[in-house]
């Protein structure tokens, strides 16, 4: 028997390994109750254990490697921005005061949309906290799209987090760790997120597929769909807020299961290869933190200045009309004020007709052929047509001279037609 | 003539390295196998776990000790996924067992022989990756062969890099 064991002692340690390997995936497993076999989501202690120390190895070199990397980088990006940032202060205020004028203006729809959602019953989440994190690495494998944080439970993240970049949504926390954090990149096999696409307004579910892409699948075929279309979080899934860049639609493809279904390969707003530093949403709530609403308020601060401006400027251009010649006859009677109704008596309900108030326009003071009201033709030198009388002005008793226009020919009922000699 | 049978020409070939080589180079290929891939922006066309196993495997020659490094490397990898933990595990247990087993049989200082080998032991491991995933335990996978093809290749080419480096810290008796 003895023999039999050292003889075959390769293989049947082979054996044993695989078949205890085995068991444990099948522990792994379990069955959905759509019949199809998947992984637990939340892994088991045995697993956890088992991830936990794999990670506490594996963590500490790559952070090391990953702070030389960022030393290195930032010590020459540092070098060369100390040429720049005058320049790039001074770019970056004007688009501060440029977004700050723009969230002024966005802001009264808001507050309305706020007040219709509310009327729905519809409580909106905003992003409350989030905490900044580094990328620190990844899975290794192209079928795992996931990657690690270099905060854990212990900075206040946990599962089911929302990890986003400014540019858009980039996955959610998978697991946690004391320090470290796993995510679960949009563009996994695995991974799941509602979306809505903004013009058409059609709602799935993005995944990744084997290439590493994001497709949004099971969508019915619909020809207004085309390449270029925003995609946002739908919100309905619990995880990310709603309304977060998730990117534009790069293709549509037919799915190749179901014939009527077509599959929308989308294009990432976030650049989910290289990242570095991402945000983790740790806090949701119905209400603007604190920094956002101070925000507002400087915004709201700004827009007041802007109106104070404004109206500075209508009250000036007000002075100037004033102040210039206009149209209005100073010496035109005053219009007479409404009378009050008499106590006692009901009010006239007698229609006042209403005129139109046409502008007087006023006479000039030293009048000349151009002046309104005088049609003198200016003939050409050599034209032999007859020049047409044209009656002088004659000075009114008030001093204003006045235009005489020319008499009507006879037979005619047109002004200006030359008077024939008998 | 005892002293020249199969046990001790085997002996003669077995290689040797310093202890911190056996504990570094494993943990050094995992940690860049976790880190490269986000400098290469996602090309993930090899697979240095693997590579380091061949390479121990058919040094030390020895099925059991190929099976269990197999073993260690694929449980990391696995544990550094979302995948279930197993996976990798099996697959590099047979390869660490198959390239341990060849390497008693073959020469194994012909740089071509263990080029050939370290492309076909990847994509066997490959393959039985699939066959885990799809056959064993019904789960949806999409595999795109020419990936795995790529990575075969990066695994050659890395090992054409990696094993006269790794042969010049061996112990020399």
């Amino acid at each position: 028997m003895d023999s039999f064991f050292i003889r075959y002692r390769n293989p049947l340690v082979l054996l044993v390994v695989l078949a205890a390997q085995i068991v444990g995936l099948a522990v792994q497993v379990r069955r959905t109750p759509g019949g199809r076999d998947t992984l637990d989501p939340r892994d088991g202690p045995g697993v956890r254990l088992i991830r936990l120390w794999a990670e506490d190895v594996v963590a500490p070199p790559e952070r090391l490697f990953h702070g030389s990397k960022l030393g290195v980088i930032g010590l020459w990006q540092g070098y060369l921005d100390l040429h720049n940032v005058s320049q790039q202060n001074k770019d970056l205020q004007k688009t501060i005061d440029r977004l700050r004028l723009e969230q002024a203006s966005l802001l009264e729809d808001a507050k309305q949309g706020q007040r219709l959602q509310a009327l729905l019953d519809f409580q909106q989440k905003y992003i409350y906290k989030t905490v900044a994190a580094q990328a620190i690495g990844a899975s290794g494998s192209d079928q795992a799209r996931v990657f690690y944080l270099d905060k854990g439970s212990a900075d206040g993240l946990d599962r089911d987090m929302a990890v986003i970049t400014p540019d858009g949504i980039v996955g959610k926390v998978r697991d946690v760790f004391q320090h470290t954090a796993q995510v679960l990149a949009i563009n996994d096999q695995t991974s799941g997120a509602g979306v809505i696409l903004e013009t058409t307004r059609t709602r799935g579910i993005l995944r990744g597929n084997a290439a590493g892409q994001t497709q949004i699948v099971g969508i019915l075929a619909d020809q207004r769909i085309q390449p270029g279309e925003k995609v946002l979080t739908a919100g309905g899934d619990q995880i990310f807020p709603r309304g977060l860049a998730v990117g534009v639609v790069q293709k549509i493809v037919r799915d190749p299961d179901r014939d009527a279904f077509i599959d929308i390969i989308v294009a990432p707003a976030a650049h989910i290869d290289r990242l570095d530093e991402v945000l983790v949403i740790t806090s949701i709530a119905s209400h603007f933190p604190p920094e956002a609403q101070q925000d507002i308020a400087t915004s709201e601060a700004v827009k007041g200045a802007e109106a104070a401006a404004i109206k500075d400027q209508k009250k000036a251009s007000e002075i100037m009309a004033e102040r210039l010649p206009g149209l209005t006859d100073p010496n035109a009677p005053a219009a007479k004020p409404a009378t009050p109704p008499v106590p006692g008596q009901p009010a006239s309900t007698t229609p006042v007709p209403v005129t139109p108030t046409v502008p007087k326009v006023l006479p000039a003071q030293r009048p000349d052929r151009y002046s309104p009201g005088s049609s003198a033709v200016v003939p050409l030198p050599s034209s032999p047509t007859p020049k047409p009388k044209v009656d002088k002005p004659t000075s009114s008793p008030s001093g204003k001279s006045t235009v005489t226009a020319p008499r009507k020919a006879p037979g005619t009922g047109e002004p200006g037609t030359p008077r024939r000699n008998p | 003539m005892e002293v020249f049978g199969p046990d001790y020409r085997r002996d003669l070939e077995i290689r040797r390295y310093p202890i911190l080589i056996y504990a570094l180079v494993p943990l050094a290929s995992l940690v860049l196998q976790a880190w490269l891939p986000r400098l290469l922006r996602g090309y993930v066309w090899f697979d240095l776990p693997l590579v380091i196993t061949v390479y121990f495997s058919l040094g030390r020659r020895s099925p059991i000790q190929g099976t269990l490094m197999g073993t260690t490397m694929g449980l990391f990898e696995d544990a550094l996924s979302n995948h279930a933990i197993g996976v990798n595990g099996i697959s590099k247990t047979v390869c660490g067992f198959l390239a341990s087993s060849v390497g008693v049989r073959i020469d194994v200082e012909n740089r071509t022989i263990r080029l050939i080998l370290i492309l076909l032991l990847s994509l066997l491991s490959s393959a039985i990756y699939v066959f885990i995933y799809r056959i064993l335990l019904g789960m949806e996978l999409e595999w795109n062969w020419w990936t795995e093809a790529f990575k075969s290749v990066g695994n050659s080419l890395i090992a054409l890099v990696l094993f006269p480096l790794l042969d010049s810290v061996q112990i020399r008796e």
